[in-house]
This record gives C-alpha cells, structure tokens and sequence, in this order.
C-alpha cells in the first residue's frame, strides 16, 4: 500500500469517528440538566417567555428533527447559531481557534525544548546527581497545579517585573508570541514533565541496547549514537505520547486561558456548557473531534517515519 | 448602620458631582472587565455585561440621575402625564443627532418604542405592556395607555427604550430585526449614545470611541463625552484583572472579590470605589405542603422559616463572605436603594432564643434535615452552607449541600426540587415593581420559586401597579414588604455593593444601582 493510499484509507475511517461524536454529543447535551431556555432567560422569563424562546430555538421539535437538522446543517458546513453569542458558530470558532492552536503549538515547542535535552542529560546520567535534581523540579511542576503556576508568572515576571504583559492576546504575530510567552510556558511545565520523564526512560532502555553497543563497537562517535541510534528509538513512544497530550491541551487549555485571559476555545466551551449553548456545545466538539484526529494522524506518520517497522505493508 | 451607609452615599455623590478641579478632555480609557458582551441592542440586551453597557451607546427619552432614581428629561426635553394617566407627551429635543450626523426625528422614537413592546422580539417587551399606541406630530410624541402604569415614565428611562436609527435598520442586511441588529453592531453601528462601538473582538476586547454629535452637556459647557475612548479588555479572573490594574496596564477593573478590597484600599496608587447598588443576595424557600419527594415539608410552616431566618447570624455571613462590605437586608422585597423600600433596621436579626422557641412551635425536631443547594465552584456558596450548617445546628437542623451549576439551579427553581437554594438579584429597572413582581406575586414566577401565594400580597400587588396616586402606591408598597418579611419566603441576608477598583488619575466613572457603566462624564487627570 502505497502512502498515498494509507492516508487515504485512514482519512475515511475518520468519517464514523467522527458520526460517533455527532450522535454522542448530540445526546450528551440533551442529557445535561436544566434546559438551554432556562439557562439563557435567566430566572427572570416567565413560563410563556421561556415557551416563545422554546420554540425560536426549536427545542420543542422531536429529538430525532432536532438531529436531522443538525446533521443536515453539519453537513453543509452551518454549525448553526450560537444562542450564548447571537452569532454564527462556525465563526465564532474560526475566530477563536487560532488562539488556542497557536498556544498550543507554542507549549509543545516549549515542551519539546525543555524536555529534549534535560531527558537526554538525565538519561546520559542515570541515577547521578543531575539526574535526580532534574527529576526532582519536573516532579515540582507536575504536582503544582496550573493555574497556581499561571499566577505565580504573572505575578513576578509580569506584574512585579513588567517584563510581559499581564494576560492578553495582542494584534500582530509578535505580540501573539510575546502575550503567549507565559501561558504557553506554564503549560509546557506540566507537558514537559511528562515528556521528560517517558523519554529518559526510553533513552535508557535503548542506550543498553546490543544495536547501540554495536554501533560504538564501531567506534562511531558518542554524538552520532545518540542521533542516530539512542534518540530516533527512543522518540517513538514519546511521539505517541506528545500526541495523546496535544489533544489534551486543545480541549484543556480552559484553565491556562481563564488566568491569562488568552480568547481561546478553551474559555468559550465552559462558557457554553453553563449557558446549555447546545449548538456552540455541538460545533466545539466536533472540532475537537476533528482536531484530536488530526494529530492522532499525525503522529501515525511521524512514528513509521521514525520505524519503519510501523509502516503498512 | 444606616447612617454609615447614607454617609458613604452622600459623600460619593458630593465626589461625583462636584470634582476638586476642573474636568480634562481626551485620552482613551482602559477598563478591565469580568465578561465580554454579546449584542449590546437595547432590546436584546439580556445579559448584564449587556445591559450595562446599553446607555453608553444608545441615549433614552428620560434619564435618571446617578442614583438612578431621580428622573431628568433626556432626548425628549419636556413629558406630561394627563390627569387621568392615559396619555403621556413628550417633545423631542431640537437638534439631537445619530453618531453618523443623521438627525433623531419622531419616527425613530416611533420605530425604537414599537420595537421594545413587540413581544416577538425581545425578553422585555412586558414591561412595556400597558402601551396602547405611539403617535407623533412633528416632534411632538404622545404614547397613549391602555391603564394607568405608575412605571411608565421610569420605563422611559430604561435601557430597553433607548432610542435607535430606524433609517439604519431600514438599509442593514438581513431578514429579521435581530439579524439586521447582529448586522449593524458588527458593520457601521449607529447610536444616540455618547460613544459609539467601533470594534469587537468577541471574548477578548471592544472599542468605543466618542459621539461627536453627542447632545448633553459637560460641566466646560461642551459637548459629553470628556474622553476619546474606551478600550475594553475582558479579563474573567479575578486575580489577573487585579495585576493588571496594578501594573498599570488598565485604568479601572470592575467585580473586585470583596476579599481584595481592603487590600486596594490601602493601595494609594489605587481608588477603591464601593458603588450602591440594587443588589440582594437571598434564598428562597420551598413552600410547598410536599416535598418533591412527595414527603411532608417542614418548611411550609411560616414559624419554621421565620426560626431559620433568626438562626441565621447575617452580621456574621457579611464579615466571612464580603470581608465587611454590605449591609443586611432592611427591606424583604429589595435592596434599601430601590424606591418605595421601607425598613431601618435588620430583618430577623440574630436571636438564637426566639429561633429556638419558633423551632418548637413548628415542630422542627433536633435531626430534621434540610438540603441547600450551592452553585457548584463558587467560594461564596461554599462559605454560605459551612456558616448556615454551623448556625442552623444549633436549633437542631442538619443542614446538607446540593452543589449544581446556574442551569440547574434555574431549573431546579422551577420544578420546585430543593428545599432552599442560595440566589441574587439586581434591579433592571428602578420601579420596585419588577422586583416584587419576581419575589412576591405569584402570577409572575410562583414567588421566586417558592410557591409561596399569598391573596392580599397578590391583590395589593395588583392594585399598585395601577395606582397613579404616589403617596397611596408607596402605603401599598409599605403593606406588602412588612407582609413579605412576616412570611418569610426567603432567607433575608445581605445586599452587596459594586466593587470597582481605579487608577487615581480616573474621575468622574459611576457604575448606578442597576449596575449601568457610566462613562459619559468619564475623565482622566492628565
């Protein structure tokens, strides 16, 4: 099977995933208490109030019309109305998204950088003193809690220091970058500890390993090894894991974005919950679904590119 | 108490309106706020970081002062009330403009009116229901009633009657009426207000920059606004809101946790501004003969809830929750700032015997247990239900938690499942009618809930809402609070102020009981 075809193939089996998501959440958020009517009107509607906005939202047709429309607007790319926002929810998304991908993406290249060497530097040291010092401050900061974290950055860099702004997003790229500094780190905190951690000890496992002894029984230099041989084994397992945390930080980014007041999905799907948004609810979910995904993918190809005893024969 | 409190009042409004200097013009001011806008519309406003943003854009036809009761002509600059209180007329002030220069003619009094009483459209169109009709002869407005409605010109002066363009309705896209406001608030929006909505990023940020075609007046004898503009940041916690006025990075940060504010207050780079407000905090009480369960509940005895109430130590509540910062209720049926509220002194206050003797009247037995429900997350419930817990204990209540989130709750109000549940209010409109109407007449919303239904409450309820004779609504009104607090439907606790933090070098800014952003004489020192 030729790459082409395998991504092809895999892209496919995406479609029932994500009919699986649709009909999941679609009940899921039916399933929540207290109705979108109520939420929205507040306590101050009376019951003909809440009777008229019933009916403007279609609350009142049958659940399977309610899911008719709804599978029918997905599928023609309307996500709806967001009752929250009074707009659009496919713009109210793609106006938001590019918040929560940028951090994203900016906490895992933060991860990665934190991570990579210390690991490579415990690993090279095992049971020395680096090791356990390196061991001990990611134990730190994956026992302290983020948003504590988030404060503590704010507090003394931003606030105290005026180093960075204290919160915020900014208008051009730059000041994406400089805004989301510290968000971005106090994530890659948490995310790095456990990169750390899964690839020091993969780095261990395959630095003992008869390929590697073979190579430097070749006598190829120390650094060529841990390219070539130590780290490109080693990294499969962590790839995998980087993935699995990617979807975690998409659709968990609530908190980080809460304290740094960044205008993210995260923020806007708690937002939606507690205004029983089912719409909003529905277009986020199924954005993350195709986001998760993605990565998921993703991360497929990066592994057979690194072993190509995972490549489809 | 009372006259602490009308002393803080009183020196407040001495420091709004007559300031040390002379005002200054320009600057744009930056302002930290707890949640972003939807659609600032007057009609469709149903949010408060709606609502209280409504009159900074969109003027009225009768304004209130910054006590938020006293009534002042706005864009009409005369009204009358015929005798027998069917017709009111009002003329329209000469001159007065849109933000695009266009001028505010009758036909858009007439368009705007219709819109906010057409029930089709948006949640307020009942307070407007006693409207017959809208008729204009030049600039001369008459709106003819149905009865006579004591609220009608306090009405005139709420958000929801602001005045809009009908010529830009008439040309923005889209089919319905909320569609083509949608249009108009992301395009070129066009108000009467003092500032005009310039730019929206949702969840992040706005801009308002000023009308320069504002009609009213400062104190230099030129046109309102003193500022150029208004950056808004939303920023929903309340701890980073805080560093960012600190480091400068904001003029003014709203909903301070009262647990901050002593602490700005001893900041001298910092103004600490406790704002009255018409907010109450309460809970009802389920009254019905059965519980949910189908159970007999305890709490349909009047002597019952009347012995909680005293068990309820609100001095205590008031120092664990807002560090100091309120007051107790005076008042069952409203905050002391609303009209017609009546009271001096604390209802129920602290009296472990008398709750002790009303337990035993009412059969409460040592064990009996009663559930609160809490809003699931918020530090104040929790302190609510630990204190009650405690308090209640000691006339032999076991006291459990219900933790939901704000739908839940609503709905649960509703379907009557909960014994007591914590809640607040804040006043949209300054007439008591709204809030007695929510708290106390059946008909409305089973009394808060409670299904507390009460004929002589009702009746005078009623009555009041037609009674034209001010003098006689207020002795109604007297009736039905002292009524109120003897049945005790809710649990009477606190009422809380509007806690916002600014810059030193930020004048002029009041946030009214009803809780509107009043920006419109807004300065900044320079």
């Amino acid at each position: 099977m030729s790459s082409i075809t395998y991504l092809l193939s895999r892209l496919l089996q995406m479609i029932p995933t994500f009919i699986l998501v649709m009909v999941i959440i679609f009940l899921l958020v039916r399933l929540l208490p207290g109705d979108p009517a109520i939420a929205m009107a507040d306590a101050k509607a009376t019951e003909a109030q809440l009777e008229a906005l019933r009916q403007r939202l279609g609350l009142n047709e049958p659940l399977w019309t309610q899911f008719f429309y709804f599978v029918r607007n997905v599928l023609t790319g309307d996500l709806g109305q967001s009752i929250l926002l009074k707009a659009p929810v496919a713009t109210v998304i793609l106006e938001r998204l590019p918040v929560t991908v940028f951090l994203t993406l900016y906490a895992v290249l933060f991860s990665l950088l934190i991570a990579g060497p210390l690991a490579a530097i415990a690993a090279l040291n095992k049971n020395q003193r680096a090791d356990i010092i390196i061991r001990g401050l990611f134990q730190v900061g994956l026992s302290t809690p983020v948003f504590y974290i988030g404060l503590l950055l704010l507090t003394f860099l931003a606030a105290f220091l005026r180093w960075f702004p204290v919160g915020g997003y900014g208008q051009t790229f730059w000041q994406h970058m400089y805004h989301l500094l510290l968000p971005a780190l106090t994530v890659a905190l948490y995310t790095s500890a456990i990169i750390m951690r899964n690839l020091r000890s993969s780095i261990i496992e395959v630095i003992d390993a008869e390929y590697v002894q073979f190579a430097r029984a070749k006598g190829l230099s120390e650094g060529l090894i841990l390219r070539r041989h130590v780290l490109r084994n080693a990294l499969v397992s962590t790839v995998t894991l980087l993935g699995l945390s990617i979807g975690n930080l998409m659709s968990g980014t609530l908190v980080t974005e809460t304290v740094f007041a960044v205008p993210g999905v995260g923020r806007l799907m708690l937002d939606a919950i507690f205004a029983r948004d089912y719409p909003l609810i529905q277009g986020l979910t199924l954005t993350f679904a195709v986001l998760v995904s993605l990565v998921f993918l993703l991360t497929d190809m990066i592994q057979s590119w690194l072993d190509p005893r995972l490549r489809p024969s | 108490m009372k006259n602490v409190l009308f002393a803080a009042v009183a020196a407040l409004s001495v420091t709004a309106m007559t300031p040390a200097q002379a005002v200054e013009r320009g600057g744009t001011l930056t302002f930290a706020r707890y949640d972003d806008s939807t659609l600032i519309d007057p009609i469709y406003a149903d949010r408060n970081p709606d609502i209280w943003m409504v009159s900074n854009l969109y003027d009225t036809l009768l304004r209130t002062e910054a006590d938020g009761k006293t009534v002042v002509p706005g864009l009409a600059s005369s009204y009358s009330l015929s005798s027998d209180g069917l017709e009111l007329k009002m003329t329209l002030r000469e001159g007065i403009r849109f933000s695009d220069g266009s001028d505010i003619e009758a036909q858009d009094v007439i368009f705007s009116l219709e819109r906010a009483r057409n029930p089709d459209l948006g949640p307020w169109a009942g307070l407007l229901g006693s409207i017959e009709s809208v008729t204009a002869n030049d600039r001369d407005i008459t709106i003819t009633l149905k009865n006579p409605d004591p609220t009608i010109i306090l009405m005139l002066a709420t958000f929801n009657t602001a005045i809009v363009s009908k010529d830009a309705f008439d040309t923005a896209s889209g089919t319905t009426d909320q569609e083509k406001a949608q249009a108009l608030s992301i395009s070129a929006p066009v108000g009467s207000g003092p500032f005009v909505l310039k730019d929206h990023q949702r969840g992040a940020s706005m801009n308002f920059v000023a009308n320069r075609h504002y009609w009213r007046q400062g104190e230099d004898g030129q046109p309102l606004p003193y500022l150029d503009a208004i950056d808004f940041l939303v920023i929903p916690d309340d701890a980073t809101r805080i560093l960012k006025l600190q480091a400068g990075e904001v003029d003014a940060a709203e909903f301070i946790p009262f647990a901050r504010v002593a602490e700005l207050k001893a900041d001298s780079n910092i103004n600490m501004e406790l704002f009255p407000s018409t907010r109450i905090i309460y809970s009802p009480i389920n009254t019905r003969e059965k519980t949910a369960d189908g159970e007999d509940n305890i709490l349909a005895s009047k002597e019952a809830r009347q012995a909680l109430n005293y068990a309820t130590n609100k001095e205590a509540l008031i120092q664990l929750i807002l560090h100091g910062a309120g007051k107790p209720m005076t008042s069952g049926l409203m905050a002391s700032t609303t009209q017609l509220a009546t009271g001096t002194e604390p209802l129920y206050k602290y009296d472990l015997e008398k709750a002790k003797a009303l337990a035993a009247k009412a059969g409460i037995k040592p064990g009996t247990e009663i559930s609160l429900t809490t809003l699931a997350g918020s530090a104040d419930d929790a302190i609510i239900f630990t204190a009650l817990q405690q308090m209640w204990s000691q006339i032999g209540i076991k006291l459990s938690v219900e933790q939901v989130d704000g739908a839940t709750r609503g709905a649960k109000n509703r379907s009557g499942e909960f014994d007591i549940h914590t809640y607040g209010w804040v006043n949209d409109v300054n007439d008591p009618a709204q809030v007695a109407g929510w708290l106390g007449y059946y008909p409305t919303r089973k009394a808060v809930g409670t299904d507390w239904n009460n004929a002589e409450f009702n009746s005078l309820y009623e009555a009041s809402n037609k009674e034209t004779n001010l003098e006689k609504r207020a002795e109604q009104y007297a009736k039905m609070q002292t009524l109120y607090a003897e049945e005790a439907p809710l649990i009477f606790m606190y009422e809380t102020p509007f806690a916002v933090a600014l810059g030193n070098a930020v004048k002029g800014y009041v946030q009214t009981p009803l809780g509107s952003n009043e920006f419109s004489s807004t300065w900044i020192e320079q």
